[in-house]
Parts: C-alpha cells; structure tokens; sequence
C-alpha cells in the first residue's frame, strides 16, 4: 500500500487518505510528518481509489503519498522569484522520503529563459511568472506529444511599494497616485494628490525618485499588468516584463532596487515583498473606499481568491487571469505576484513523469504551501486552487 | 593561425544567430514587445548601446590609465625594493577580484561616497555637458560605474606597464644619469620612449576589459537605452552592450535573445577595431616602439641627441632584448654632434 499510487497506471489519489498528517507545516515538522505519512498510509488501506471527499478534507489539501524507492534527478529552472521557494519544497520533499530525489532549480535563467530551455526540451518542468502565451502554448503542446502543456499556479506572493522619505512612516497610495508616481506625472512628494490620501502625515517637497528594475522580471511584468488594468489612461504602456516607462533609476534584481532605494532619498521602487528587509512599504488602496492596506500573507491570498479566475488554454490547465477591480475587501492586498510552475502531462520518461508527478503534487498541497510560507516569505494558494491542481497532477504521467 | 580560425567561428556564429533579429520587423511581434521594446530597427537599438559601451569605458580609461601608470612607475622607479615587491602583488591580486564583487562594491560603498562630490560637480560645474542634468539621488551614475571600472582595468594597466618599466635597459638609465639627468628626466628621457608602445599596449588590453565589462557596470549604473553625455543622473545614462546583455538575456524569447546576440555581433567588432587602431599606432609610433616585428637579433642602438643648450634627447631603437644590458650597450651608445 505504501506504494499504492507509484504502481497504478491510473495515478487518482485518494483524497483524504493522508489528511491526518498535513496539518503541520513548518519545515521543522516535516521529519515528523514523514514518519507519520507512513504509518496513516498503513492505518488507511482500506480507503482504495475510491476518492471519497471526507470531512478535514475541506480545509486542507494532503500530496500524494511519497514513493521512498523514488530515485532520479529533477532538472527545472525559471523564474528567480521562487527560487526560495523551490529550495524549501525541494529540502522538505526530501526530508519527508523522497531521499532519493535531486531537485536542480536553475534561477538564473530567469522566466523567460526558463520557458525557452524548457520549450527545447531540456527540463522537467519551468518555473514562470506568466503563464504560456498562446503560441507558446501551441509550442509546449508539440513538446507534449500525446499530452497537455499546464500552468499550474504554484507560487503567491505581493508586490511591495518599498520608498525611502525621510520622517515619513506608514505612508497611503492609491493605485491613481501610483499610477502617476510610476509614469512620472507625480514629481515631489508633497503633491496634493499624495497629500490627499496621507492626512496628518508631514510631506516633504523631495522630489520623487522612482527606482525600477533593469532587468526584465517576472515582477515588473505583475506589476505593470496592474497598473495598466487598474488605471489604464494613465498608465498607458503595455504590461511588460522590461520596465516600460523611461526615466527611471534602473537597479538590477530586487535586491538592487531594495539597495537603490535604501541609498538614495525621496526614492521609491517596487520589489517582490520577500526581499524588502527593513525598508518602510507603502500600505495600498483597495477598492475605491479609504481602506489602505500593508501587505501580509494572508492579504495577498485574499486578494488571489478575489481575483483570480481560471482560463484554460487546454485540459488540466490553470492559467489563471486576475482582475484587480474584484479586489475590494480590506482584508486583501491589492497587487498580488503570482509564479506558475509549468510541464506537460506526458512525460517522454515514465520515471521523470513519476518524479514529477510527487514533486508536484508536494508542491501544490497545503503543507507545500505552507513550508515555502514560512521558509520564502510567501503566501499560501487558496485549497481551491490546490484541489484543481491536484487533479491536474494527478494525470501526471 | 588557430586563432584565426577561432575568430572566425565567433564571427560566424554571431552573424547566423543574429541575422533573424537584424533583419526582422521591429514594429510589431515579439520584438515590438518585451526587453526589445520601443524601437524601430535594429539599429535603432544597438547604437545607443555601441555608443554608451565607448563612452563608459572611455571615461574609466581616463580616470584609470594615469593613476596606473603612475602606480607602475612608483613600483618599478621609485618605491624601495621591498616596498615594490608588496605593492606591485597587491595590485596583482586585484585582478583577480570577481567583477560581481566590484559591482556589490560599488553599490555599496562607492555609490555612497561619490554621492556628495557628484552633488558638488552637479551645482557648480553644470554648465559642463556632463555634470549637468537631475543629480542622481540614489548615487547609480556613469561616474560611479567608471570609477569602479577604473579599479578593475588599474591592475591590467600596471602589471604590463610595470614588467615593460623594468625592462629600460640600465645603460640607457645610467647614460642619462651621466648626463646629468635628474629621476623624473631620467624617466623622461630613458624609460618612456622605451616604453611608449608596450604602454600603448596595455591601456589597449584595458580598454578591451573595460569594453567587455559585465556585472559591475550591470549591478552599478541605471541604464538608458539613450545616447547621452551625462554622467551624474540616474535617469539620462547610457547603457553598455554588455550589461543590457547580461540584464535581458534571461528573460528574452528567441527572437529577442538574437537581437541581444547582434549587439554582442556589434561588441565584437568594436573589439576587433580597437586591437586593429592599437596595432597601427604602435606600428607607427617608429624609433621606440619596440613591436614584435622587428628583428630580433637587433642589436640595441641608443642615440644620444646633443643639441648645445638643449635637454638631451634620447632615440631608443631597440626591440632591447636586455639579455646583457653590458656590453652591445656599450658600444652602442654614441655620441651624435648635430
């Protein structure tokens, strides 16, 4: 039984079968998970390939059983913001049995470099902060022979507004002021618009310095993408992983928008809410109320749940589209970043398509989720979205 | 010969892989989008690039090459021999720093501390083109990104400009010396003309570093695919071939990625014109250039030019082997009535 799932050509996993052990979700508990995953899979041997929803089910989404005589190497690569985040999962998938397996995330290519090298043939899977594009997705389908190309969202994170103003903490952005700040129509910061929003709050008549990235990014892509759908006059240029607007200061990696802003004064860039250490973030308007909203994990999955909606492009494919105008709630943060991790349903090596499929399925489940939480500073996807994924997974082969 | 060959085949790769992007329609498709975006040709694109990739490193040159000469003549002429030994291997050792490190470097103690003395250039030197414009407020500069390009061709430049120092020939040394020379004549006069071509040579080999220069200038300067004189904003820079290559590589479809492979085309033949420009300069710097094409059992001459009432002038023609720097000197220096 315990290698029920490895040995079926039909790989549906029994929901609920390990639900009593994925509960917890810090890395630190991960050894004791995998002792436990053993013995609840012995307990539970009578549940077959039924996939009967049962009760705990609802608020957690367990990953298929871990084969421990899964051996072989992972070959991925792709987008840098999860690159934390693929080093937990790959860590804790092998603290809880999958000893055997090497996951080699390669982050420097990047997300397009990933998808290209993947679209080659070269990896199992590609870790993107876009989803296919069309005629990439007719690409990746040839690459698929007899299976399906899926975007799986793996990876939930925000997009922090970090700046540097002297005297000013806790500082209030609407997505217009942002809009302007980053088309550089907003040129001080005591601009009546920004004064607006920030009673009580001294500004300053430093001028603006906006700090982007230079390289092309996976954040700078969500970032535009948001700009451009919320205020689509003002911020005209097309959503682009290359910063679009010149005449901005252009740092390298979030890191060096993080430095650039530190350094300078009246600066302020955006960067992946990960890497923002102790600079002030700017808490950001949701809905057209005065609700101002300070990034936290939670907030940005309420903000994913809000808005995004799923859009195959194929069978088993969650690409996801987000509409910001549904993000309303005060309990949400507005500019979600959300990075896919995406394969093909057929795998032309059966052993690979079997790594994958457990690697996978680890990643996209409540205690995947909640071991890159806490190891990368991300937030963790909504069960509803893990449950597609799942299913997804499991024709993994 | 094999490394005509190996030229060739870079050429040739450079050209197939990026002949699509060349002659590709900018205005729409992938290239109209993306890192590649805003620009009508390719042309369009590269030249900005060509042009910031000569103006960077022009200005790390200036900054550089002096202070490195200058380094290697303290070594070789005037520091105590222990003192030199030391020296000469510290500054040896700095080439061997990563580039990544130089940028992390800059940003984070040189930016800073050029960010005052660029605030000072910009309010009372501005009415020269390139201390005018926005002062950078965040310190990401073409100053700041040459001064730390500066540092990374500095051991270049003083490793060969040193070794060639030391090969003046002492009998041309002590026969200035003889005629009354002082140190810095005696420099003048004996160890420069020798010099000239080999130091011509190394500043060449710098430039050719700070031409090809990545991470620092990458991680440094905030770039602008402008051409633009400014050196002290962080708007207005222009950006170089290489750090535009290494910032957009990985995240560029095909088609982009063989646009960035035509400016590495671009990269090459600016390399290539450089080590061309350098090879005639030496060629025609004539008596002093000591060039490998000469013959090499050339006996050295040195011709002491004795003008009444003027400095001497030393005509050093030699491909000097300073194998016995004794006795083919000695008969070769000679005294020359005008």
């Amino acid at each position: 039984m315990v290698r029920f799932w490895a040995d079926q050509d039909n790989l549906r996993i029994p929901e609920g079968n390990t639900v009593k052990i994925t509960r917890s979700g810090s890395l630190a508990a991960v050894a004791l998970v995998g002792t436990l995953a053993l013995a609840g899979c012995a307990a539970s041997s009578d549940s077959g390939s039924s996939a009967s929803p049962s009760a705990s089910a609802d608020t957690t989404v367990p990953y298929p059983k871990i084969d421990s005589s899964l051996a072989g190497t992972i070959t991925a690569g792709g987008s840098s913001a999860q690159a934390n985040a693929e080093t937990a999962w790959a860590t804790a998938f092998k603290g809880l049995g999958a000893s055997g397996v090497t996951v080699n995330y390669d982050k420097s290519l990047g997300s397009g470099g990933g998808v290209t090298n993947w679209l080659a043939g070269s990896d199992d899977f590609v870790g993107s902060d876009a989803a296919l594009k069309p005629d990439q997705y007719t690409k990746a389908a040839a690459l698929c022979t007899t299976g399906k190309p899926v975007n799986l969202p793996a990876y939930l994170s925000g997009v922090a507004l970090v700046y540097n103003l002297a005297g000013v903490k806790g500082l209030n952005l609407s997505t217009e002021v942002i809009s302007k700040i980053f088309t550089l129509q907003i040129k001080t910061w005591n601009d009546p618009a920004i004064a607006a929003i920030n009673a009580g709050t001294t500004l300053p008549a430093t001028a603006i310095t906006v700090v982007t990235r230079s390289d092309g990014s996976g954040t700078t892509a969500n970032f535009t993408k948001y700009m451009h759908d919320t205020e689509p006059t003002i911020f005209t240029a097309a959503p682009s992983n290359a910063w679009p607007v010149p005449g901005t200061s252009g740092q390298q990696g979030g890191s060096g928008v993080v430095a650039a802003v530190t350094a300078g004064a009246g600066t302020i860039g955006y960067a992946d809410q990960s890497s923002v250490g102790t600079l002030s973030a700017a808490k950001i308007q949701v809905g057209t109320g005065k609700d101002f909203v300070a990034y936290s994990a939670a907030g940005a999955t309420a903000a994913f749940t809000a808005a995004a909606t799923t859009a195959a492009q194929g069978a088993g494919d969650l690409t996801q589209v987000l509409d910001y105008s549904k993000v309303t709630d005060k309990s949400a943060y507005a500019i979600p970043l959300l990075s896919y991790v995406i394969t093909c349903t057929v795998h032309k090596d059966a052993t690979q398509g079997k790594l994958v499929t457990s690697y996978l399925g680890f990643v996209e489940s409540t205690t995947g989720q909640a071991v890159a939480s806490k190891n990368a500073g991300s937030a963790p996807l909504p069960d509803s979205i893990l449950k597609e994924a799942q299913t997804t997974i499991a024709t993994i082969k | 010969m094999l490394i005509m060959v190996i030229l060739a085949a870079v050429a040739i790769f450079l050209i197939v892989q990026s002949l699509p992007a060349i002659v590709a329609n900018w205005q729409t498709g992938d290239l109209a989008g993306g890192t590649t975006a805003g620009n009508t040709s390719f042309w369009g694109y590269v030249l900005p690039l060509v042009w910031g990739t000569i103006f960077v490193s022009a200005i790390a040159l200036v900054i550089g090459a002096p202070i490195a000469i200058g380094i290697a003549l303290f070594i070789s002429h005037y520091a105590p021999r222990r003192l030199a030994g030391i020296l000469g291997y510290l500054v040896d050792l700095l080439a061997a720093v990563p580039s990544v490190v130089f940028g992390l470097w800059g940003i984070f103690v040189i930016r800073p501390f050029l960010l005052p003395l660029e605030h000072w250039l910009n309010a009372n030197l501005g009415w020269f083109p390139p201390f005018g414009g926005a002062a950078s407020s965040t310190g990401s500069t073409i100053l700041a990104g040459a001064v730390v390009l500066a540092v990374m061709i500095l051991p270049i430049i003083t490793a060969i400009s040193r070794e060639i120092f030391l090969q003046t020939p002492r009998l041309h040394e002590e026969a200035a010396l003889a005629l009354g020379a002082t140190k810095w004549e005696l420099i003048r006069l004996a160890v420069f003309p020798y010099a000239r071509s080999g130091v011509v040579s190394a500043i060449l080999l710098g430039l050719g570093r700070a031409l090809g220069e990545t991470m620092a200038i990458a991680l440094i300067i905030s770039p602008s695919l402008i051409f633009s004189l400014l050196v002290l904003t962080d708007t207005q820079n222009s950006q170089t071939i290489a750090a535009n290559l290494a910032l957009n590589f990985p995240e560029s479809n095909t088609l982009q990625r063989q646009a960035l492979i035509g400016t590495g085309l671009m990269l090459f033949v600016i390399s290539l014109a450089v080590n061309f420009a350098a090879r005639s300069i030496i060629a025609r710097t004539g008596p002093g250039a000591g060039g490998k094409k000469r013959k090499k059992d050339s006996q050295a001459k040195v011709g002491i030019v004795l003008v009444p009432g003027e400095t001497p002038i030393f005509v050093a023609d030699t491909a000097l082997s300073a194998t016995d720097p004794g006795s083919p000197g000695d008969r070769a220096v000679r005294e020359r009535k005008s």
